[in-house]
């Protein structure tokens, strides 16, 4: 996208806020009829003058919220106080802080995976009474169902939180690379199929190993985070598409399956045709090297699709992200492998011990609704991503640059066959020993060894909590579709 | 080869040991304080980019914009009162002890021992204590942390302080009438300034580098720098312009403090134990 | 010393004087409640804390006796983060303690700039722990990090290895990491003990025609020896509660191969909220500092104690 494609798109923007200040609202009482942002508007001026604390991961997500709290407090007279958090004390922080008193937070996000530990601490709020007093019905059931079901939004048919932000991996590759023709007559010659964008994680493996046989060390053919403390992410998909499964019947943890054993010497087989180093690759390495154009293909989190398509590549807040040398050259494909990963994403949730739950779930209800949320998704420098049926339609959004509809699409798509992480008691423990065993395979422990130890350990921390209630807990996680693991999402008709 | 060549070799030995130790000492903290001044594709950049083509104050202003100067006051804050609380009760007891020899010989070896506590032994008790008093995330909840691990310190140094200097004079002060709280106040503690100012200056360094309680009682209003650094190790980005500038902002004074106590360095660095 | 003070105490015993006698302690009265009040009990209520089983998935937090000391010592993660710790205690801080002594002997004659040599030295020692972790990381770092680049010079050709996703290799980083830090402080108490060193005694020697090493083996080292022990067990009892540096440079990873006993406690403890577990691990590190602690105190009481 231009600079000047960027500036009227900024200017569309700032008009839409302005009407949103402007739009008078009748009804002050009663379910909402109209826009769930206004009714939030409307109810939270009762509350102005308070203060609610919201606790954001720290760093770039943090500039979504230090960008609209100003709006929402011109609009309430409420104000919102962001607390900056890394990652994993956002899980410990609030859980502490409930366990030692609390008050300190009001507004929390927490991840899908954490929720069943916050909800057995009695630490979230229920927001059913709230929903119903305050929210449009049409807007709940906009939400994309992935993100509106069992063990994301709700736990046990409670809801918890208000899904804010569509995490799933997909596939970024260079179209110039798979579409040049002395690469398809090389890639035929050789692997006796065509190149095309990959569906499967041979398929992805091949062009991988091809691409990086060919340019290394100009440019390797795949990249993804290996670092400790996220790298279980990524074998998460793999695993359930394979018909992987996580516990046996009696709850006996089965990661060290053949499957999963087999699978995870694949991923060591793949560090090979990735860029030296990778095992400790973040984020941020993935990041730099594509947008460099020094890899043909990475698969993770979807601000990549936006920031390397020079999306809003003007805002200041995204200085630090080297400039893309790869616009227009961007193609994408879910995750391959058949359940790309919703890997992490966000509730926004109210903490049960808020002194300010009226007037935070206000804030939370005004930020995820429809109008105000496709605005947050949109801003350039966000990280928050698509859940809203209305996010992937939007005509303002689709034309944002020319691949943008692609993106969506590929978006939608992948999520709607994705995969959830763990999310029961325990879930971030579960994960943790994944992750070592992951990092002690890449170390050049024996796969099988290293999940054995996972496994193992998988048992304790179950015995530990309880193989009763873990296997309850479990039952009803699997509930939603997208946690079953297995090949296919088996959705029921709506 | 004359007794001239060898001693010129000798020396020029000992200037290239230092001049490697120096290298290898001083290279770290250099390359992160350049860091702060560095692109984002300087220090993404392989091989790595040493000298920053277009330094700016960028993540300095990022710093100040997103809290730091908060972190930096906390820090300061919490800081200067534990130390100054440490040195005033920290004194009167290590004047009690060098000067009464109270407690005999354990007291003061107990009261040392203390100060090797591990943190991770006592951090959920001390939750669960500023939890009922409701100082979760207070300064005080700090100070007074960092205080019990001070005062062990603080009691040690000034007792060695105190027994340097010759009786006499408080007792002289004592027979004309003072009283023994006048004593300290007026005659003892004046005498061992110097021990004072070196003493404080360590429970400061320690107060402010430290990270594990740190991390555990703050939530967002007393976040001191240490804590305030680690938010920008994120799970999605490292941002690693911020951290070289909370770095630089974290270690300048602490440099310039050792400076001034150079001559204290080694007693305070071993508990008093070498002079 | 002890005389005059017998003798200012055990005079006359007028009510002035007993009153007098209890003015002392008032004195140390505020030192001591603080200690009891935030060291003492949290310690006796650790100590409660691990005879229970109190895990953030449970409802009930029953007494089970010693069942979390019978887990952590049947935890093969558990002896592997003892292993860790010793490794820094012992390993690491032997050869700062190698390196430390060597470079006050090379810097300890007379030499211009030696202040400010000194002082430069010494910065290391003055950067908070987690900045330190965060700096290594980055230079360690395979693409991104100027070890590989100068070891790329060296050999001539580009250079990636990624020290910090291998096991030996990580360790090792951890090792230079910490002796980076604390080399400084052994530099310079042994720099400050060869100081006061009396230089007749080694001149007399040198008549006698002792040789180098003899003269460092059978004078400098005996000489020095409350001077080391004091800096070895310093070090040590801090090395012991290594975490900072764990935290920020290798998480711990990977797999769990770098974890040290702090390390593994906070993730048991504080990540995972097993309080009473958490507890037990803590209350078996204090017993190991308590070992250390005491050694410590006897070496003070031969250096300072007269």
């Amino acid at each position: 996208m231009s600079t000047r494609m960027f500036r009227i798109f900024s200017a569309l923007l700032a008009v839409a806020m302005l009407l949103g200040l402007v739009v008078p609202v009748a009804h002050a009482q009663g379910p909402c009829q109209g826009s769930s942002s206004q009714c939030a508007v409307e109810a939270a001026k009762q509350f102005a003058g308070t203060t609610i604390n919201y606790v954001r991961e720290a760093g770039l997500q943090a500039q979504d919220p230090l960008t609209m709290a100003p709006i929402w407090e011109e609009l309430t007279g409420i104000k919102v106080n962001v607390i900056e958090l890394a990652y994993l004390d956002m899980y410990t922080k609030p859980l502490q802080d409930h366990l030692t008193g609390g008050g300190a937070y009001d507004a929390i996000d927490l991840s899908p995976m954490w929720m069943q530990d916050y909800v057995n601490a009695g630490a979230l709020e229920p927001l059913d009474p709230y929903i119903e007093k305050y929210m449009n019905p049409a807007d709940m059931e906009d939400f994309l169902p992935v993100y509106r079901s069992e063990g994301v939004m709700k736990i046990n048919g409670v809801t918890y939180g208000l899904y804010d932000d569509g995490d799933v991996f997909i596939l970024y590759y260079r179209k110039d690379l798979f579409e040049d023709e002395t690469n398809k007559a090389e890639f035929k010659a050789k692997y006796g199929y065509e190149l095309t964008p990959p569906e499967t994680e041979q398929q992805m493996y091949d062009a991988a190993e091809f691409f990086t046989n060919k340019y290394a060390p100009e440019l390797y053919g795949l990249a993804m985070q290996r670092m400790e403390g996220q790298a279980y992410s990524w074998f998460v998909g793999p695993f359930s598409g394979r018909g992987g499964q996580f516990f046996d019947e009696n709850m006996k943890a089965t990661i060290n399956s053949e499957i999963g054993v087999q699978l995870l010497t694949d991923m060591v087989k793949q560090n090979k045709v990735m860029p030296p180093g990778v095992e400790k690759w973040g984020f941020m390495e993935v990041l730099s090297a594509w947008m460099d154009g020094k890899v043909a293909m990475i698969v993770t989190w979807p601000p990549i699709g936006r920031w390397s398509a020079g999306y809003g590549d003007t805002a200041k807040q995204l200085a630090w992200v080297p400039a893309s040398k790869v616009v227009g050259k961007v193609g994408y494909m879910p995750q391959p492998g058949g359940r790309p990963t919703l890997a992490g994403g966000f509730n926004m949730c109210i903490s049960a011990s808020s002194n300010n739950k009226e007037a935070a779930y206000l804030f939370i209800q005004w930020m995820t609704s429809p109008d105000i949320s496709l605005q947050r998704v949109m801003l350039p420098f966000a990280l928050r991503d698509p859940y809203r049926l209305s996010h992937f339609n939007s005509p303002l959004y689709r034309s944002a640059w020319p691949e943008a509809g692609e993106y969506l699409d590929t978006l939608k798509k992948a999520a709607m066959a994705g995969q959830y992480e763990l999310g029961i008691p325990g879930a971030r423990e579960y994960m943790e020993a994944i992750d070592n065993a992951l990092t002690a395979a890449y170390a050049g422990k024996d796969p099988k060894e290293a999940l054995d130890e996972a496994a193992a350990k998988w048992d304790a921390i179950t015995e530990r909590l309880g193989v009763e209630n873990q296997k309850k807990a479990y039952e009803q996680w699997l509930k939603n579709p997208w946690n079953r693991l297995g090949p296919k999402v088996e959705v029921p008709a709506e | 080869m004359g007794l001239r060549t060898r001693k010129f070799l000798a020396s020029s030995a000992r200037y290239a040991v230092a001049l490697l130790a120096l290298a290898f000492f001083l290279f770290p903290i250099v390359w992160i304080m350049l860091t702060a001044f560095k692109t984002p594709s300087e220090f993404l950049k392989s091989p790595p980019v040493w000298i920053p083509q277009t330094p700016s104050l960028v993540y300095f202003e990022h710093v100040i914009q997103t809290g730091g100067l908060k972190a930096l006051g906390n820090t300061l804050i919490i800081s200067t009162s534990t130390t100054l609380l440490a040195l005033l009760i920290g004194s009167l007891a290590a004047y009690a002890l060098a000067r009464y020899r109270v407690g005999g010989d354990n007291l003061p070896f107990f009261i040392l021992s203390q100060r090797f506590m591990p943190p991770v032994a006592v951090i959920f008790p001390f939750l669960l204590f500023f939890k009922a008093l409701r100082w979760m995330d207070t300064h005080q909840a700090l100070i007074l942390i960092y205080l019990t691990f001070n005062l062990p310190y603080a009691v040690w140094m000034m007792r060695g302080f105190f027994m340097e200097i010759p009786r006499e004079i408080e007792e002289s002060a004592l027979v004309d009438g003072c009283s023994p709280l006048g004593a300290f106040w007026r005659i003892a503690l004046p005498l061992v300034s110097p021990g004072l100012v070196a003493t404080g200056v360590f429970c400061f360094i320690f107060s402010w580098a430290e990270f594990f309680f740190a991390i555990a009682i703050t939530k967002s209003q007393a976040v001191t720098l240490s804590v305030y650094i680690v938010n920008f190790f994120g799970k999605m980005m490292v941002q690693w312009g911020e951290i070289g500038a909370t770095s630089i902002v974290s270690m300048v004074p602490l440099f310039i403090l050792s400076f001034l106590v150079q001559r204290y360095l080694v007693r305070g660095l071993t508990l008093g134990a070498v002079k | 010393m002890v005389a005059t003070t017998e003798a200012l105490t055990l005079k006359s015993k007028t009510p002035r004087r007993k009153r007098r006698e209890l003015i002392p302690w008032m004195f140390v009265a505020p030192c001591i409640m603080v200690i009891l009040l935030v060291t003492v009990f949290p310690t006796v209520y650790s100590l409660g804390l691990s005879l229970t089983k109190w895990e953030i998935g449970l409802q009930e937090r029953p007494f089970i006796g010693l069942g979390n000391y019978i887990e952590l010592f049947s935890t093969a993660r558990f002896w592997h983060s003892l292993l860790i710790t010793l490794l820094v205690v012992v390993v690491g801080v032997s050869i700062e303690f190698l390196l430390g002594f060597g470079l006050a002997q090379t810097l300890s004659s007379q030499m211009k700039g030696k202040r400010v040599i000194v002082a430069a030295l010494l910065l290391p020692v003055m950067v908070m722990p987690v900045v330190v972790g965060y700096t290594w990381r980055l230079l360690w770092d395979a693409q991104y990090g100027p070890i590989n680049q100068i070891i790329g010079w060296i050999i001539g050709q580009p250079f990636t290895y990624t020290w910090l996703a291998k096991t030996e290799t990580a360790l090792l980083a951890i090792l230079v990491t910490e002796i980076w830090q604390w080399t400084p402080f052994m530099f310079l108490v042994l720099l400050s003990g060869l100081a006061v060193l009396d230089p007749e005694i080694f001149e007399a020697a040198e008549i006698d025609g002792a040789s180098g090493w003899a003269k460092l083996w059978y004078m400098t080292l005996p000489l020095m020896r409350p001077i080391i022990i004091v800096a070895l067990l310093i070090r040590g009892l801090d090395a012991l509660k290594f975490f900072d540096i764990i935290f920020t440079l290798t998480g711990g990873g990977p797999g769990n191969s770098t974890e040290t006993l702090s390390f593994y406690i906070y993730q048991m403890g504080y990540q995972f909220f097993r309080l009473g577990y958490g507890a037990a691990a803590s209350f078996v590190l204090l017993v190991f500092l308590a070992v250390f602690l005491t050694y410590l105190l006897k070496a003070f009481k031969s250096a300072v104690g007269s």
